[in-house]
């Protein structure tokens, strides 16, 4: 497989080189990756998303080195000028067959201001969730955005936007709270009765440029800010969101929930030439109805999380836009390079913060805990379609009693990835 | 930390919440879906939290779980209570933990305490213990023994000190028994692995096997290779054998049928290694199988277990067990001014009447209440009764002249 892989990307490589159709003919293509023109508007093109990764952890955490972090075939495209569509799957690299459906929806945008996207597809709430997986500054997302945020989910959507992208709104009804939040334990029901799904969550999400319109400098006029909020269903369970490190290990479980689950997150993100800022920060509640011990009702149980980094692309390209080498490898240049680093925290505990804290899943005053987590980046990008990244992380637990191995409070992990992505 | 009192904070001790003399009353407060799931589930270990109170005072958010091997029961659980489960350094009159026992192997409801003082009176390891009525969410949910749990808090109060320090960080194991696998003491052979299945190490959880283990594949090892002249002084470093003796005839006085030397091999005991030291002690635990029959045999299965073949097979520890045999006997039989009954009987006779209505009361109990007083008369003709046989027994093992009314 490995060996495949070197081919597909010393072929993209190469490709880098040659020249590329455009869509004005019909037929099959190459448009940056393999597409069907059927006429103006009415396209398909063929996708694919790989990422591999190599890793060193120290000290160990039981993790395997190599992960083959994610495969995904797709289709994408438009059915008219009044419809977009895409269909996304992972493939499940472990048995090489068909895992995970992704993205499987349709959009109606013949309106910029209101259009209607339905199927499944990610919630929406935090800008870096919202980022698709490789394009986002660092191998793994913040905890925050992992973790609090949604996810993907079916449901409908309406979103648009005004002053071109000074503006834009998202808000729309999914059947439960996306996949990061869906329910993972047993739930309390009679014998024989179905068991209640968490849902239906509505969301709603607005950006706008707010310097756009004033007397600043044309830098700061780029400066985007947001604010998302969810709220749903929560079936008595325990199945609260859960403290789960960058990989997997986990630090806070999930106490007994019943009421709702909300979340409200703020998001800013300002991208003057080759630098990228970026922070967000968010928090979810969950209420814990009739969950103590005396079946009184608990204080909310509240995980907040958030991230600031910062990205210099050194070779001088834009960041405000997908990230493509004004020289690529092969091309006269070198590629893109990008170096960043990010600080990210999650915390877990409860609203109530008198009297003892105890770490059982019905406690009033629940023992907090954190991870905080520093990233440290580079990006290579040969071309627009294959990227080399290295990251330094190094994620701090705050209860050395709940981090992945007791006592070892301290990790660093060192990571390589390829990404080839068309 | 200091435990959350609610309540009148009278200055009370662990030796009050344990006070033989007191059937005492303990309420647990958990959410009526954990209470139901931990009945359903009641085969598994896994941990509910619920809040403690006795006597006035309330510990939040303990932990408590089933426990018992054959004991276990849908019906009326046996439970653990760990203080300390959800805040490390919560703990109760000092104590970290304790047990609830349901009493369901045990129709006469006092097999367990009565053993456990008596125990106590002859010098051995053992918890401290009385009976308590279990309200669980406001309702009376049965009789139980309330037992202090073997850790670090009980080895603090039975070994003492040690100069300035506690002789309570040694190392701490609870026998496993193993269904189908009955284990008489045979050499397991050199891997640590089999040590490790019947040894549940409970403290020092983080050190290395060789650690942990190392030092009972050898104690092991060496009782069965070690030839009979050189036993002693090759094992007493390593276990401490007069306190087993002492354990194995006190175990025989009360006709312990499922302890050391129990009918499916070993069960029923906690092992420790003493602080600073490579020698072992057993500490008495779960001896509800107890007073099987007054007829027991004095040398029951003695030649079974390579331990206690090889002990015995050595004339100084075969008369210090008898010896104290005779001793536990004596102590069993002890009349005090102007009372017409022995020791043991008095004590027993005194926590059944203690437990009477409790134990009548309690609908959740597997056996009736006509069964626990037939077991009631059974034990307290066991007394009498055991007390002429051991003497006439110990006599005919040890060639002493006959006690009349021998046979």
């Amino acid at each position: 497989m490995r060996s495949l892989v070197v081919v597909a990307l010393l072929v993209l490589l190469a490709t880098s080189a040659s020249a590329q159709q455009k869509k004005t003919k019909k037929g099959i293509v190459w448009d940056n990756r393999p597409s069907i023109v059927f006429g103006k508007n009415i396209n398909l093109e063929v996708r694919m998303k790989l990422q591999l990764d190599w890793r060193h952890f120290d000290p160990p955490i039981n993790r395997d080195t190599f992960d083959f972090r994610s495969l995904r075939l797709g289709l994408k495209g438009q059915m008219t000028k009044h419809f977009d569509y895409e269909i996304e799957r992972e493939v499940d690299t472990t048995k090489w067959q068909a895992g995970a459906w992704k993205d499987v929806y349709v959009d109606w945008n013949t309106y910029k201001e209101l259009s209607v996207e339905g199927g499944r597809f990610k919630i929406p709430f935090s800008m870096e969730q919202l980022t698709g997986p490789t394009d986002t500054d660092f191998a793994y997302r913040s905890l925050a955005s992992s973790i609090i945020a949604p996810g993907r989910d079916k449901g409908g959507m309406a979103h648009g936007r005004f002053f071109g992208r000074g503006l834009t709104y998202e808000a729309g009804l999914f059947n439960s709270d996306g996949d990061n939040g869906k329910l993972t334990q047993p739930q309390f029901v009679p014998a024989g009765q179905p068991i209640p799904d968490v849902g239906p969550t509505f969301a709603a999400r607005v950006t706008g440029t707010a310097l756009r319109g004033l007397p600043v400098p044309t830098t700061l006029k780029s400066l985007r800010l947001g604010a998302a909020y969810t709220n749903g269903e929560l079936p008595e369970g325990l199945n609260s969101l859960r403290g789960t490190s960058v990989f997997g290990k986990k630090y806070f479980s999930p106490v007994y929930v019943k009421g709702r689950r909300q979340r409200l997150g703020t998001e800013v993100e300002w991208t003057p030439g080759p630098i990228g800022l970026k922070a967000e920060w968010m928090q979810a509640r969950e209420d814990r109805l009739q969950q103590g011990n005396r079946n009184e009702d608990l204080s909310d149980f509240v995980s907040t999380g958030w991230y600031t980094s910062g990205t210099w692309v050194i070779t001088g390209e834009k960041k405000d836009s997908s990230l493509n080498p004004k020289k690529p490898l092969f091309r006269g240049g070198i590629g893109a390079i990008e170096v960043g680093a990010r600080y990210d925290e999650l915390a877990f505990g409860s609203a109530s913060q008198s009297g003892q804290a105890y770490t059982n899943p019905r406690a009033d005053h629940l023992l907090p805990n954190s991870d905080q987590v520093w990233t440290f980046g580079v990006n290579w990008f040969p071309n627009r379609w294959v990227r080399l990244v290295g990251n330094g992380i190094h994620e701090t637990f705050e209860d050395p009693k709940r981090s992945p191995t007791t006592g070892v409070t301290s990790y660093w992990t060192a990571l390589f990835r390829l990404q080839v992505v068309f | 930390m200091v435990v959350l009192l609610a309540g009148p904070a009278a200055a009370q001790t662990s030796d009050d919440l344990f006070n033989p003399d007191v059937l005492q009353r303990v309420d647990l407060w958990l959410n009526s879906k954990d209470w139901d799931k931990l009945k359903q589930n009641f085969q598994e270990n896994d941990y509910y939290p619920a809040d403690f109170v006795w006597n006035g005072q309330t510990v939040r958010n303990v932990g408590i779980r089933s426990r018992g091997l054959g004991s276990r029961s849908t019906t009326k659980p046996g439970l653990r209570v760990d203080f300390d489960r959800y805040a490390t350094d919560q703990t109760f009159l000092n104590l970290k933990s304790l047990v609830l026992d349901n009493l369901t192997q045990d129709a006469s409801g006092i097999k367990e305490t009565a053993t456990m003082r008596f125990f106590a009176r002859l010098g051995i390891p053992a918890s401290r213990e009385t009976h308590t009525r279990l309200y669980v969410n406001g309702q009376y949910s049965g009789l139980y023994a309330l037992i202090e749990a073997v850790d670090k808090t009980m080895l603090a109060r039975v070994f003492g000190k040690i100069g300035d320090d506690t002789q309570n960080d040694g190392y701490l194991y609870e026998y496993k028994y193993q269904l189908g696998f009955p284990w008489r003491f045979d050499y397991l052979g050199a891997s640590l692995d089999p040590y490790k299945v019947y040894f549940d190490a409970k403290t020092h959880e983080d050190k290395s096997d060789a650690k942990k283990w190392g030092p009972i594949e050898e104690l092991n090892r060496l009782a069965n290779d070690t030839p009979a002249a050189s036993f002693e002084q090759t094992i007493n470093p390593r276990l401490d054998l007069t306190a087993y003796i002492r354990y194995m005839s006190a175990q025989n006085f009360v006709a312990e049928n499922d302890g050391f030397l129990g009918y499916d091999g070993m069960n029923n005991f906690y092992f420790y290694r003493l602080e600073n030291s490579d020698q072992h002690v057993f500490i008495a635990w779960d001896e509800d199988n107890a007073f099987l029959s007054p007829e027991f045999l004095t040398n029951t299965r003695h030649d079974e277990n390579v331990l206690m073949r090889k002990t015995m097979a050595l004339d100084k520890f075969r008369s210090m067990y008898y010896g104290m045999l005779s001793e536990a006997a004596v102590s069993a039989g002890e009349v005090a001014a102007g009372q017409a009954n022995g020791w043991l009987r008095r004590e027993m006779e005194r926590q059944l009447d203690m437990i009477a209505v409790a134990m009548a009361t309690d609908t959740v109990k597997p056996y009736s209440n006509a069964d626990h007083a037939a077991a009631r008369e059974a034990m307290l003709n066991f007394a009498a009764a055991r007390i002429s046989y051991v003497q006439c027994d110990v006599a005919k093992q040890t060639g002493q002249t006959k006690p009349a009314g021998c046979q």
